[in-house]
């Protein structure tokens, strides 16, 4: 694997603790040159968010340039997901204090600023509202071919679970989802059809506390967290489903994909924020998504250990 | 056997036409009365349809005039999928005894409604505009019928568009105000028709027979095969005979109970049937019956046997 050549990458979530364990991977895999994290508001407020993206790096050993970003989605007000994540976002075991500090400028500057300076075409990985990124195609229309693809986790095409129609990230901000989407720019979209399958079992959970590293204690107690919310619903396990942006990119061969023509709804009584996928053709349009539709769930949760695992040798 | 009234709203339509017939040769179901509405072709011609249908099968049913128009926007029809007389191009003769009654379809049905107080089912196959209006005129009407069975919607995808099924899209608003109204519903949505459909096989079997009826079944689905092929589909939907079987064999069908509201105002979903079966924040309602699962085997069974029945 260290043969292959680094994918260059920019983390854009709210984290969140599916986030954070998205995060968390992603710098385990050794797949990625991480440029970037950029904290999004959704789960919670932009402010809680840039302090978690902060504490999930320093516990990670990620030191990379973190900023935080758009304050509320582009045309609204913000809405929140306490009861998913707690007050504080990401509440749960106890997190180092930031070791760093943010870059003083908003997140569509940073953005900018490593897309420009790398030499290859970057690749945003988006778990939260997709405000930034849209505010960076907004802002720097120029920048949109040195995109090589969004890698976002959200909406979905059978269904929603925020309301019936739609799930939460492209919720919060459907008019970002639509700029993202209708830009050109190649979209990966892990929704709930395949997110909701990604279930992280309580057997997982053991197999990550046996790792017994500080991460994997931490990366325990998060899926024990965001579990307990999720069980009351109903749930066997946790939905992995910011982790299922990233493993893709990492472990392709886990997920069943399909190219589909995908419009967001932005109006609507009940359809705001929906994620349309035009199944049949009928409107005639190429396909602007590669939409994740299927897991192998214990290959997946495999993967998923394994990589936490290896904070065992990177010493964290 | 007792049947049971039933009142049919069409907008004939190849499908209606083998729904209307299917219902005449059902022993479980009576007829009191059908109108027609625009939907599949103009009101004009959908009525006259319905006259033909009946006249095919030698029946005596009333046909009542409805709406020339949906509640709110401009009528769309499906001449691509029913052709452009809406019987698949099929030319069947007018009776010469039919009659036109001067009530409207919305009247008519308020008055046998009144008739068979709690026991009329109403079977909808088209878009709902008359019904709206019935419901809207007559407030009462919901609570005096037995229940409510309509093929439209979908749980999860559309077909007219990507995110509406036809019915509904046509006449959004009027799904609207049934799926308000309270009355007792069950929808039979793309999720369960796209499962009742006849193969090329079987099409042609019907063809064989060498019956009015059974060549008439072939003969009228001709445009729609090509959308068939087009999207890749298994066969030829019967989307109209799934309520008219589901009031007689209710046994064939599976489902669950939950909440469904009608979008109006999407940009890209008007008409979309937002059928509450998965989300974490529960509608605090259930007013429909979802029709999810079918029996296909017996399905296409009862349906060929019961249409060859009539010759």
């Amino acid at each position: 694997m260290s043969e292959m050549k680094k994918i260059p990458l920019i983390l854009d979530g709210d984290p969140g603790h599916d986030d954070a364990i998205a995060w968390t991977i992603a710098h385990a895999s050794g797949r990625f040159d991480i440029l970037a994290c950029t904290a999004a508001a959704g789960n919670t407020t932009v402010e809680k968010t840039l302090y978690n993206a902060l504490r999930v790096c320093t516990l990670i050993g990620l030191r990379v340039p973190v900023a935080g970003g758009c304050p509320h989605p582009l045309l609204t007000d913000l809405m929140v997901a306490p009861s998913v994540h707690g007050e504080s976002g990401l509440d749960g075991p106890a997190l180092p204090e930031p070791a760093f500090a943010p870059e003083n400028i908003p997140s569509v500057e940073l953005m900018a600023r490593v897309i420009r300076a790398c030499p290859d075409k970057v690749t945003i990985v988006s778990t939260g509202p997709m405000t930034n990124t849209a505010a960076l195609l907004l802002s720097y229309p120029e920048l949109k071919d040195r995109i090589e693809r969004v890698s976002m986790m959200g909406g979905g095409l059978g269904f929603g679970n925020w309301t019936p129609a739609a799930e939460f990230n492209i919720l919060v901000d459907p008019d970002a989802a639509k700029i993202v989407f209708e830009s050109g720019v190649p979209i990966m979209m892990a929704g709930l059809d395949v997110t909701e399958k990604a279930l992280i079992l309580p057997q997982d959970f053991e197999r990550i506390r046996a790792q017994g590293t500080a991460v994997s204690d931490v990366v325990w107690q998060w899926l024990e967290f965001f579990y307990t919310f999720h069980k009351n619903i109903g749930y066997a396990g946790a939905p992995m489903h910011d982790p299922c942006a990233v493993m893709a990119l990492i472990h392709p061969e886990v997920f069943t994909m399909r190219d589909y023509y995908v419009q967001i709804e932005t109006n609507g009584e009940y359809c705001r924020g929906a994620t349309v996928a035009d199944w049949y053709g009928t409107l005639g349009k190429k396909p602007n998504v590669t939409a994740i539709v299927d897991v192998d769930r214990d290959a997946f949760a495999d993967r998923l250990v394994a990589l936490i695992g290896r904070y065992k040798e990177m010493g964290a | 056997m007792n049947r049971m009234p039933i009142w049919m709203d069409c907008d004939t339509g190849t499908d209606d036409a083998v729904a209307i017939m299917l219902a005449h040769a059902l022993p479980e179901l009576e007829i009191k009365g059908i109108s027609a509405v625009c939907g599949n072709a103009e009101q004009e011609k959908t009525y006259w349809n319905t006259q033909r249908v009946i006249g095919l099968v030698g029946a005596r049913y009333p046909v009542y005039r409805g709406a020339e128009r949906p509640l709110m926007k401009p009528l769309t029809t499906a001449a691509h999928a029913h052709g452009q007389n809406g019987l698949g191009g099929v030319e069947l003769p007018v009776p010469a005894d039919a009659a036109v009654p001067e009530l409207p379809a919305w009247d008519a049905l308020y008055e046998c409604a009144r008739q068979y107080p709690g026991e009329l089912r109403l079977i909808a196959t088209a878009p709902l505009t008359n019904i709206a209006i019935a419901f809207t005129k007559h407030p009462d009407l919901p609570g005096l019928l037995r229940d409510m069975l309509v093929m439209g919607g979908s749980a999860g995808r559309g077909n007219i568009t990507p995110a509406a099924e036809f019915n509904f899209f046509v006449d959004p608003h009027a799904a609207s105000v049934v799926f308000r109204s309270g009355v007792k519903l069950t929808m039979c949505g793309l999720d369960v028709t796209l499962q009742a459909y006849l193969t090329r096989a079987q099409l042609d079997g019907f063809a064989a027979s060498g019956t009015r009826v059974g060549r008439f079944v072939s003969e009228c689905t001709r445009p729609g095969r090509k959308l068939v092929e087009k999207f890749g589909l298994p066969g030829f939907s019967m989307h109209d005979c799934c309520p008219v079987m589901f009031a007689a064999h209710p046994e064939l069908f599976g489902g669950e109970m939950a909440g469904v509201v009608i979008e109006t105002r999407g940009d890209i979903t008007s008409g979309k049937s937002v059928t509450d079966l998965y989300s974490d924040k529960q509608f605090p309602f259930k007013n429909a019956f979802v029709v999810l699962k079918l029996d296909r085997e017996r399905f296409i069974s009862i349906l060929t046997e019961r249409l060859l029945s009539l010759g």
